[in-house]
C-alpha cells in the first residue's frame, strides 16, 4: 500500500508535467481545445494526492512504523489527536500537506465563478503557471522527501512526538502557515496569466478574481504567526513571543510582502492605477513563501530551529531563483498604456503608497539581515550575523511609523485634501498626549510613538465607526477596520510588553517573598503530581499588590516518560488586561528552595487579543464586492483606509 | 496640485525614507552585528577579535559542572565536526530545560582577554530545538 501512495505521487508528477507542457502547446498552437482535459487532469492529481495523503493518515492513526516517518514522529503511547497532526511534524509530511492544500485550492479556484468567466487563453497560462508549481511539489516529495519510505523490519516502537509539539498551540501553527503559504499560489500564478494573456480589460481583473484566496492565505498565515508567538510565550517558558529567530523572520516575509500587495491593491481595485506593481508584488509573495520554506529546511543559516538539510535546500533555491526570473520578466515586457499617474503623497492614495514602502523596506531588512551570515562570508574570513537587538532597533522604528501613517490615512481624500479637520486634529491630538505622557514616565522615544500611534489608530477607527454611518454599512471596509484595529492594538502591546517589562530570575527558599514592581510574589509550597504520561512538581506561589490578593502561580517542571532526563518547564500565568504576571519553574534543590523565572507583562494580552481580531476581521471581507471599482468620489469609502 | 509636482514629491519622500531606513541599518549593522562561529573558527580566532560573539557547538559529555553559587552551568563546547576542539564555556543564568550532554548549543558572549587557558563567558545559552529533526534521524 505504501508502494502504491508513492506511485500516486508519481502519477501525479506525471500528470502535472504533461499537462502543463498540452498547455503551453496549446497556447503555441493558438488553440483551447484542451482546455477541459487539462482541468480534468488537475482534479484528478488532487484526487490522487488526496489518496497518498489519506493512506499517510491511517499509517499514522494505527502505528504503521514500517513507514520511517510514522517511526520516526508517533509512538504508541501518542493519542489519537496527536498522531493524526503528527502528518505535519516532519519534512516531507508537511511537503506532502502544503502540496496537497495548494492543489485542493486550485480545485476550489477552478469552481468560482471568477474563473469560469477567463478567457480561454488566461486559462490555459493559469494552468501552465499553476502545474509547474504542482510539479515542483510533487518532484521534491516523489525525489527528495519522500513520506512513504519503508524501514524493514518494523521497528516495534516509534520515537514518539517532541513534547515541546504536544500542545495545541504548537500543533495549528505549522498548518496554518502552510496554508497560508499555499493559498498565495493561486493569486500568484493568476496575476502572472493575465499578464501574459493581456487579458486586462477584457475579463475580470485577476486581482479582484483572486481577493477571497489572497484574504484566506493572508488570514492564515496572520493566525499562524501569532499562534506561534503565543505558544512560544506560554509553553517555551522564556518568557517572550519573538526571539526575531531566522524561523520567525522567514514567515514574516511573505505576510510583510502580502500586506503590502494588499495595499497597493486598493489602488488599483478603486483607482485603476499600479497594475504592474501588484503583479510584481504578488508573484513575490508566492514565491517569498517558497523562500521560508528554503530558509527553514536548508540549513543555510543556523537557527534556534535544527531542522537540518533535509535535502530539499538546492531543489528549492533553483526553484526560487528561476520564478523570480520569470516574475521580473513578465512585469518588465507587459505594459498596460493607459495608467493613470498617482494623486499626491498627501492623499490616501500616497499614505498607502507609503505604507507599501514601508512594508517593503521591512520585508528587505529582514531578509538581509536574516541571510547576513551567508552574504558577510563573501567579504569577511568568518560569517558575522546580527542580533536580535539589531532588529528591534531598524524595524520597530519601522512598525511605529506605520501606526502613525495609519492614524492619519483614513482623514485624507483619495486625490488629496482632508475629509476632516476637526477629527483629524483629534486623532493627532491623542497621538500627541500619549506619546507626551508614556515619554515622561518611561524616557524612551521610540516605545512612546509606538505607544502614541497605537492610541491615535484605536481612537481614529472608534470615531470613524461611530460617526459615518456608511463605513458602518459596508462590509469590506468593515473588515479593513478591524484589521486595522487589531494592529494598533498590537501595537500598543508591543509598546508596553516589550520595553516595560519586569523580570527577574530568584532562588527562594519556602515561605520567602520576592518583590517585582508592585507585586509581592511568596513560595508558600511545593507539590508533587502525575499527569497523563508524566510526572510534575509544581510551586505555589501566592501574589498581593501592595497587601490586596491577586492570585496563585503554579508553575510546574514535568519529566516525560518517553523523554527521561529532560525535564520541561510548564509555565503559569495569572490573565490581565494590564499587567500579567508569568512564572516558570526552573529547578528545585533538595531543600525545597525553588529557582524561578517571574516576570511582570503589561499588556501583553492586548498582543494576542489584536493578532485574534485580525485573523478573524477578513472574513468579513471574503466576498468579492458586486461594484469593482468608483472612480472618483470620497464619500461611501469603501475597501481599506 | 500639477503632475510633475507630484511626481517629485514622491521621489522627495522616497529619498527622505531610504536615507532614514539606511541610516537605522547603518548603524543597526554597526553596532549589532557579532561574528556566528563554530568553536573551532573560534579557536582560530585571537582572542581580542572574540569579545562578542555567537558560537555553535555541542555540549561535551565530561566537565558538565553547576555553579555552586546561583543558578548556572559550567561545561566543555565541543565543535560539531571536530569533537577534539574544544572551548570551556560558563554561563550564570536560568539553565534551559533541554541542556545536556550531546545537545547543539549557541552561546552568545565573549572570551576575556588574556591566555590561552580562558573561559568564554555565555550571556545567553540556547539549546537548539531538541531532537527528533531531519539530521538524526537520517543517521538512525
Amino acid at each position: 500500500m505504501h508502494l502504491s501512495a508513492y506511485l500516486l505521487l508519481v502519477a501525479s508528477l506525471l500528470f502535472a508535467l504533461f499537462f502543463a507542457g498540452a498547455a503551453a502547446a496549446q497556447l503555441w498552437q493558438g488553440r483551447s481545445t484542451a482546455l477541459p482535459w487539462i482541468e480534468k487532469a488537475h482534479l484528478m492529481l488532487t484526487g490522487f494526492m488526496t489518496l497518498s495523503s489519506v493512506v499517510l493518515l491511517h499509517a499514522l492513526v494505527n502505528f504503521d512504523f514500517s513507514l520511517v516517518y510514522v517511526a520516526s514522529y508517533t509512538d504508541r503511547a501518542l493519542p489519537l489527536f496527536y498522531r493524526m497532526t503528527a502528518f505535519w511534524a516532519g519534512q516531507a509530511g508537511s511537503m506532502l500537506f502544503w502540496g496537497w492544500s495548494v492543489a485542493l485550492f486550485g480545485v476550489i479556484f477552478a469552481l468560482t465563478g471568477g474563473y469560469r468567466e477567463l478567457s480561454p487563453q488566461t486559462k490555459l497560462w493559469y494552468w501552465l503557471f499553476f502545474l509547474s508549481v504542482m510539479a515542483f511539489f510533487l518532484l521534491i516529495l516523489t525525489a527528495w522527501s519522500n513520506p512513504f519510505l519503508t524501514a524493514a523490519p518494523a521497528p516495534a516502537d516509534g520515537n514518539g512526538l517532541n513534547p515541546l509539539l504536544q500542545n495545541p498551540g504548537m500543533i495549528f501553527h505549522p498548518p496554518l502557515l502552510f496554508l497560508g503559504y499555499g493559498g498565495f499560489a493561486i493569486p500568484g500564478c493568476l496575476a502572472l496569466a493575465q499578464a501574459m494573456s493581456n487579458g486586462y480589460g477584457r475579463e475580470g481583473a485577476w486581482a479582484g478574481i483572486s481577493r477571497p484566496f489572497t484574504l484566506t492565505a493572508w488570514l492564515f498565515l496572520t493566525a499562524g504567526i501569532v499562534l506561534g508567538g503565543w505558544w512560544s510565550y506560554m509553553e517555551l517558558g522564556w518568557g517572550g513571543y519573538w526571539a526575531w529567530d531566522p524561523v520567525e523572520n522567514a514567515s514574516l516575509i511573505p505576510w510583510l510582502v502580502s500586506t503590502a500587495f494588499l495595499h497597493t491593491s486598493v489602488i488599483e481595485s478603486r483607482r485603476g492605477k499600479l497594475h504592474r506593481v501588484n503583479i510584481l508584488l504578488m508573484a513575490l509573495t508566492t514565491i517569498s513563501a517558497f523562500f521560508a520554506t528554503y530558509l527553514v529546511r536548508s540549513g543555510v543559516v543556523d537557527s534556534l530551529h535544527a531542522f537540518g538539510d533535509g535535502g530539499v535546500g538546492r531543489p528549492l533555491l533553483i526553484f526560487i531563483l528561476a520564478s523570480t526570473a520569470l516574475t521580473v520578466a513578465v512585469t518588465l515586457i507587459w505594459r498596460k498604456d493607459d495608467a493613470k499617474p498617482l494623486s499626491g503623497i498627501d492623499s490616501r492614495e500616497g499614505f498607502l503608497v507609503l505604507v507599501a514602502w514601508v512594508l517593503l523596506a521591512l520585508s528587505a531588512i529582514i531578509l538581509v539581515a536574516t541571510m547576513w551570515p551567508v552574504f558577510s562570508k563573501f567579504w569577511v574570513e568568518k560569517p558575522m550575523g546580527l542580533e536580535p537587538a539589531f532588529y528591534n532597533r531598524v524595524c520597530l522604528p519601522l512598525f511605529a511609523g506605520i501606526a502613525v501613517l495609519l492614524s492619519i490615512c483614513p482623514w485624507l481624500g483619495w486625490k488629496g485634501g482632508v475629509r476632516s479637520m476637526p477629527k483629524l486634529l483629534a486623532v493627532l491630538g491623542v497621538m500627541a498626549a500619549v506619546t507626551a505622557m508614556t515619554w515622561y514616565t518611561y524616557r524612551m522615544p521610540m516605545a512612546a510613538l509606538g505607544a502614541g500611534a497605537g492610541a491615535a489608530c484605536v481612537a481614529g477607527i472608534i470615531i470613524l465607526l461611530t460617526t459615518e454611518a456608511h463605513v458602518r454599512r459596508n462590509n469590506a471596509s468593515l473588515a479593513a477596520h478591524g484589521v486595522h484595529l487589531g494592529l494598533a492594538l498590537m501595537v500598543l502591546g508591543v509598546a508596553f510588553s516589550g520595553p516595560y517589562k519586569l523580570e527577574q530570575e530568584v532562588e527562594i527558599p519556602r515561605d520567602a517573598t520576592v518583590k517585582l514592581g508592585k507585586y509581592d510574589l511568596r513560595y508558600v509550597n511545593l507539590y508533587e503530581g502525575e499527569g497523563a504520561g508524566y510526572i510534575f512538581i509544581e510551586a505555589e506561589l501566592n501574589v498581593t499588590r501592595e497587601g490586596a490578593p491577586v492570585g496563585v502561580l503554579s508553575p510546574q517542571r514535568r519529566l516525560y516518560a518517553k523523554f527521561d532526563r529532560q525535564a520541561y518547564a510548564e509555565a503559569a500565568t495569572i490573565f490581565g488586561l494590564g499587567d500579567e504576571l508569568y512564572a516558570t519553574l526552573l529547578g528545585v534543590d533538595a531543600e525545597g528552595a525553588a529557582t524561578l523565572k517571574i516576570s511582570v507583562n503589561p499588556l501583553v494580552n492586548w498582543v494576542w487579543i489584536g493578532g485574534t481580531l485580525m485573523c478573524i476581521a477578513p472574513f468579513l471581507g471574503l466576498r468579492r464586492p458586486s461594484s469593482s471599482r468608483d472612480e472618483d468620489d470620497d464619500t461611501g469609502d469603501g475597501q481599506e483606509a | 496640485m500639477s503632475k510633475k509636482n507630484g511626481k517629485s514629491l514622491y521621489l522627495v519622500a522616497l529619498a527622505l525614507f531610504l536615507g532614514g531606513v539606511g541610516y537605522l541599518v547603518f548603524s543597526g549593522f554597526s553596532q549589532n552585528s557579532v561574528y556566528f562561529l563554530n568553536v573551532s573558527e573560534a579557536l582560530a580566532m585571537p582572542s581580542e577579535k572574540l569579545q562578542s560573539i555567537r558560537m555553535f557547538g555541542t555540549v561535551a559529555t565530561q566537565g558538565i559542572a553547576k555553579l555552586d553559587d546561583g543558578p548556572g552551568v559550567r561545561f566543555l563546547l565541543e565543535d560539531k565536526d571536530n569533537p577534539g576542539q574544544t572551548v570551556r564555556v560558563m554561563y550564570r543564568g536560568a539553565v534551559p530545560d533541554t541542556f545536556k550532554e550531546g545537545v547543539e548549543v549557541i552561546v552568545e558572549g565573549g572570551m576575556p582577554q588574556g591566555g590561552a587557558a580562558a573561559e568564554f563567558r555565555a550571556k545567553t545559552l540556547m539549546t537548539k530545538c531538541p531532537s527528533k529533526y531531519e539530521k538524526e534521524n537520517r543517521k538512525g
